[in-house]
This record gives structure tokens, sequence and C-alpha cells, in this order.
């Protein structure tokens, strides 16, 4: 289950040094071996979050991403992106 | 036999360490910490038994239970790195841990167990300012507060009030206190952040409204309305606040020693005490 590697990715990007500093410096070849759709490895590599977002990977795991600065991301970047999702009452997207 | 003396409310924000590190010790958040350290130490516990929402770091989306425990001697933290937190290896009990558990099993709640296992900011923070030499054991009641379906308000409290039978029917003498942690309205990472924050309070009303309802001992109310869809529209880690909950649950009906808010982070620091 694809999105599943997304989320477990996310959290890779916290927990193992090594898999982070290879996102940071060769993002490419560190997701080249992961269970991806053409769909999900564009956008990590986009850092379109927005569009990572809509597909279901949680927010709170994302958020690594920019704590870490990896695919172009960094906090004001992640929260412009973020921020540009419509969501409803309760944090779904719409629309 | 084993006594519950206390409940405490914490909050958890994984950044506070940093601020009271680089703001010092007159700073809101050290005081508001320092006033419930002290109220903690007042109490002489033998063991802290925490409820909390773990955030997808001791458990993760392949293995995720709505209610488990800790049991083992000791746990270590944090697992999640957050800023000016030493890693520390906390003690536990994991006899009083199993105790707990098979008695919350025979009460009719499917409490799973961690072993050997490490947790993140959301219990060490609050210990950090608490309790930093780490002497008291402390045993994580973990509640699932972050990834939908999550369990109710009444399930929880109820939860909370088998736990704490469990506890007062260890044999030996213990003196134990029951904290909640976590916030009240958070969106952390999610599309309802303040712009330039990686955080933001959805829902401010709510988190007063919480608030208010803990002072006056309004707890079947607080019960009523904290219903799924209010916690997720407080924030995605809304969800939090069944922590709360289920501390009411264990320690009973008590009014509170004081409710410090902080409005603008969704959350409060809390006491209750009664003897």
């Amino acid at each position: 289950m694809s999105i599943f590697a997304v989320n477990h990715l996310c959290r890779e990007v916290l927990r193992d040094h090594i898999f982070r500093a290879a996102m940071q410096s060769a993002p490419a070849k560190a997701l080249a071996p992961l269970d991806l759709t053409d769909d999900e490895r564009s956008a990590l590599l986009a850092g379109d979050v927005g569009t990572l977002y809509r597909m279901g990977v949680n927010a709170f795991l994302m958020n690594y991403l920019a704590r870490f600065e990896v695919c172009g991301l960094n906090g004001q970047i992640y929260n412009e992106r973020m921020c540009a999702v419509r969501v409803d009452e309760i944090g779904n997207p719409v629309g | 036999m084993a006594q519950i003396v206390a409940g405490f409310g914490v909050p958890h924000t994984p950044i506070f360490p940093h601020f009271v590190k680089r703001d010092g010790p007159d700073c809101e958040i050290a005081k508001l910490f320092g006033a419930q350290k002290a109220q903690l130490a007042a109490t002489r516990p033998d063991l802290i038994v925490m409820f909390d929402t773990d955030h997808l770091n001791t458990f993760f989306l392949d293995n995720l239970p709505i209610f488990a425990v800790g049991i083992d001697k000791s746990f270590k933290a944090p697992n999640d790195e957050p800023r000016d937190v030493p890693n520390y290896i906390v003690p536990s009990i994991p006899d009083v841990a199993a105790h707990v558990r098979a008695a919350v099993v025979a009460a009719g709640f499917d409490v799973g167990m961690t072993q050997s296992y490490s947790v993140d900011h959301s219990v060490i923070v609050p210990l950090h300012f608490l309790t930093p030499d780490m002497k008291v054991p402390v045993i994580p009641f973990f509640i699932n507060g972050h990834v939908p379906p999550l369990p109710t308000a009444q399930r929880c409290h109820t939860l909370g009030r088998a736990v704490g039978r469990a506890i007062e029917s260890w044999p030996a003498s213990l003196r134990v206190v029951i904290m909640g942690s976590g916030s009240f309205s958070l969106e952390v990472g999610g599309p309802r952040m303040a712009p330039g924050r990686s955080d933001g309070v959805p829902d401010p009303d709510w988190a007063m409204r919480v608030i208010n309802y803990l002072d006056e001992q309004k707890i079947e109310q607080l019960i009523a309305e904290s219903t799924q869809y209010q916690l997720l529209k407080a924030g995605n880690v809304g969800g939090e606040l069944l922590n709360w909950i289920a501390m009411l649950g264990a320690i009973g009906n008590h009014k509170p020693s004081y409710v410090a808010p902080q409005i603008q982070n969704g959350h409060a620091y809390a006491v209750w005490r009664w003897n």
C-alpha cells in the first residue's frame, strides 16, 4: 500500500540519519528503491506537500520533510504549500 | 495499598525545552512548569502513570493500538529528537504495569502492550520539566488520539476509572500521580497551521470551553461535547484531550487546584490535589 510507503519514509527522515542525509543530498537516488507510484515520487521530489496531503499522507509525518529540509522544503515553503490546501472543518481536503 | 494522590494535566510542546533554555527561568513556560514541578514534589510520588498519545514514534501505522501500556523496567526517551532535550532512561515498574493491564482487560478493555520501547516528546517533555532527575518511575498508558477512528471520550473516561481502580488494588503501599499529556486545540504540520508557523490553534473557543469545563468540574459536559468531530475540528492533534479525560476518570471527582491556560498554544497546565 504505497501511501504507507510515503508515510514510512517521512518517519525515516526523522529516525534514519543515513536516509535523512541521502534525502538532503540526492533525493531521487534515495527514493529510487522505495515502493512509490510515479505520482507520489514526482510529488515528493517537487516538495509538493499539498498534493501529497490530498493523496492521504499524514501531515504530522510530512512535517519532518520540512523540519529536516528535504526535497526543497523548509518551514516557510511547507507552510505556504500546506495552507494553500482547501480543507473542511475537520481538515479533510475538499475540491 | 496503592493510592492515587494527585492528577496533573500537562502540555508537551516539543519546542518548549528550547524556549526555556533560550529565555531563562523567568519566562512564562518555565514558571508554569515550575509551579507544577513544585506541586508534584509536594505529592511525594512513588509512581507516575501518564496517559499519552504517541505521535507515531513508539507505534506506527503498521501496528497501531487504540490502547496500550508500556511494560518494562525502564524506557528510553526521546525517540523524535526534540530540541534541547537530553537522552533519558526513565525507570518504570513492570509488575504494576502488568497488574494494571490485567485488571483493565478483565474490566472489558482491550489493551495492548509494548516492551523494550522508547517514547517521544509527548511523554518526555513534561517529565523533563517536572521530574528532570528521572527518579520517579513512570508507566505510559497510550491512547490513540491522532489517527481516526478515535476512541470515544466516554470510553476513555471509563478506561481511566478502570485504571484508577486497578492502581488502588495494588497491594503494596505506593503514592501514585496520574498525568494526562497533550493539547486541546492544535494543528501540527497540517493545512490549518498559522501563517509562518509549523503549528496553529484552529479552535481557540473550544480550548477555552475545555478549560472552563475543567475549572467548573463539568466533566460530563466535557465528555458529551468531545465528539470525534469536535476533537478533529480542534486540530489534527486535538484528540490529545482524551488523555486528560482518562486522567480525570482515574482520579475521580475532585475540584482542580488550578487550571492555568495558555490559549495561544491551545493548552493548559492543571493540578488536582485533594489531601
